[in-house]
């Protein structure tokens, strides 16, 4: 009697150890993938958004004469900036921050894209992007495309720019524009931004912990 | 024939860059000066320096010019609402004993069309006029900056 008693009591108790023990790893995991994943945002000088947001549909072209859609922001994470190649100053400094961000980023494990998409693509062709991209680092890309496919992208992105005439009568003309660095996710979604002054330590700092909570 | 002529012409203008620096090194230093190499199809570029008033009283400095450019402008650029510009700058105000630093995101010499192809290691010529008349001319060197691992520069 107290065998046929015992056996089946100590498999209940069994059982209870085994759902405590399950119970308290699921807590755990959960407890690290939610820390993960909302801690970050105090831990960055980025603004990453609680949920990465869904980019609406676009289509411009890369300095290679290839489409550059929604799909080429997939597979891969992508640093985008907003710029132009008449630009003397800031595009040039944000190009070479970029530069040094890559070869900071090289040991990491994630494969990271590098693009300047012009906002005057009335004067920078794909062949000029090509040029000009390319001399700060030979796997950077220049995007360009029509003005409507420019709002596409800039609009949903809330990117300003705007043509500044600093000669009355002459041609040659500026451009204001957004000076933020874009990053979006392998998923081809809008995941942070980095608003100037642009520091390669802290972007370069922000985009590890934010590969880490992606992964 | 035309040797000949270019020779004297040459020194000439060589003693003359050295007066004015002579003539004005005492009251405005000009201190690491420097243009940044621009991508191959690039037709503007822009000049850095930090301009050292030495003297005891307020100087202004009304316009920097380039022979080797076709127009030279002074620029500011300022970041309003997360949005880059360049405002044209009239003149810059040296405090007594006090300096203007012009470097990249802020004050700059902003550079039109290059008279030749500048490289990493040309040399440019900046003449900066100061509103009491006096001039200093300068040499800049040309130098790449593309956040790569590149050479170190001495200014």
């Amino acid at each position: 009697m107290s065998t046929s008693q015992s056996a089946p009591k100590s498999a209940f108790i069994l059982k209870g150890v085994i759902i405590i023990i399950l119970a308290t790893v699921a807590g755990i995991l959960s407890a690290r993938f939610f820390l993960q994943r909302t801690v970050v945002q105090d831990e960055l000088s980025a603004t990453r958004f609680p949920v990465a947001r869904e980019v609406q549909p676009f289509e411009l072209v890369d300095h290679n004469n290839v489409v550059f859609d929604n799909a080429a922001l997939e597979q891969h994470w992508s640093f985008l900036f907003f710029g132009y190649t008449y630009c003397p100053d800031v595009c040039p400094t944000t190009l070479s921050v970029l530069n040094s961000i890559a070869q900071r980023l090289q040991d990491v494990d994630a494969d990271i894209r590098f693009v300047m998409v012009t906002v005057d693509p009335e004067r920078d062709t794909p062949e000029r992007l090509a040029e000009y991209v390319t001399y700060f680092n030979g796997d950077f890309l220049g995007v360009t495309g029509t003005d409507q496919g420019l709002e596409q992208l800039t609009r949903q992105l809330g990117i300003l720019y705007e043509r500044v005439q600093p000669e009355p009568g002459s041609e040659a003309y500026l451009m204001d524009h957004t000076a933020a660095v874009f990053l979006f996710d392998p998923d081809g979604r809008y995941h942070a931004v980095f608003s100037p002054p642009l520091s390669v330590e802290t972007i370069a700092g922000d985009f590890r912990k934010m590969l880490q909570a992606y992964q | 024939m035309q040797i000949n002529l270019r020779i004297p012409a040459a020194i000439v203008l060589l003693l003359l860059s050295f007066l004015s620096t002579v003539m004005a090194g005492a009251a405005v230093d000009v201190e690491t000066p420097w243009v940044r190499e621009a991508p191959p199809a690039s037709t503007v570029l822009a000049a850095y320096m930090v301009l050292k008033n030495t003297a005891d009283t307020p100087r202004t400095i009304t316009r920097i010019d380039s022979p080797d450019f076709r127009d030279a402008q002074i620029h500011r650029t300022v970041v309003e609402d997360g949005v880059a510009k360049m405002l044209p700058v009239e003149q810059l105000q040296l405090p007594a004993s006090g300096s203007v630093t012009l470097e990249p995101g802020g004050l700059h010499l902003m550079l039109f069309d290059p008279q030749r192809p500048l490289r990493d290691g040309d040399s440019i010529i900046l003449i900066i006029h100061a509103s009491d008349g006096d001039s200093i001319t300068v040499h800049a060197p040309v130098v790449r900056k593309t956040g790569g691992h590149e050479h170190s520069h001495h200014h």
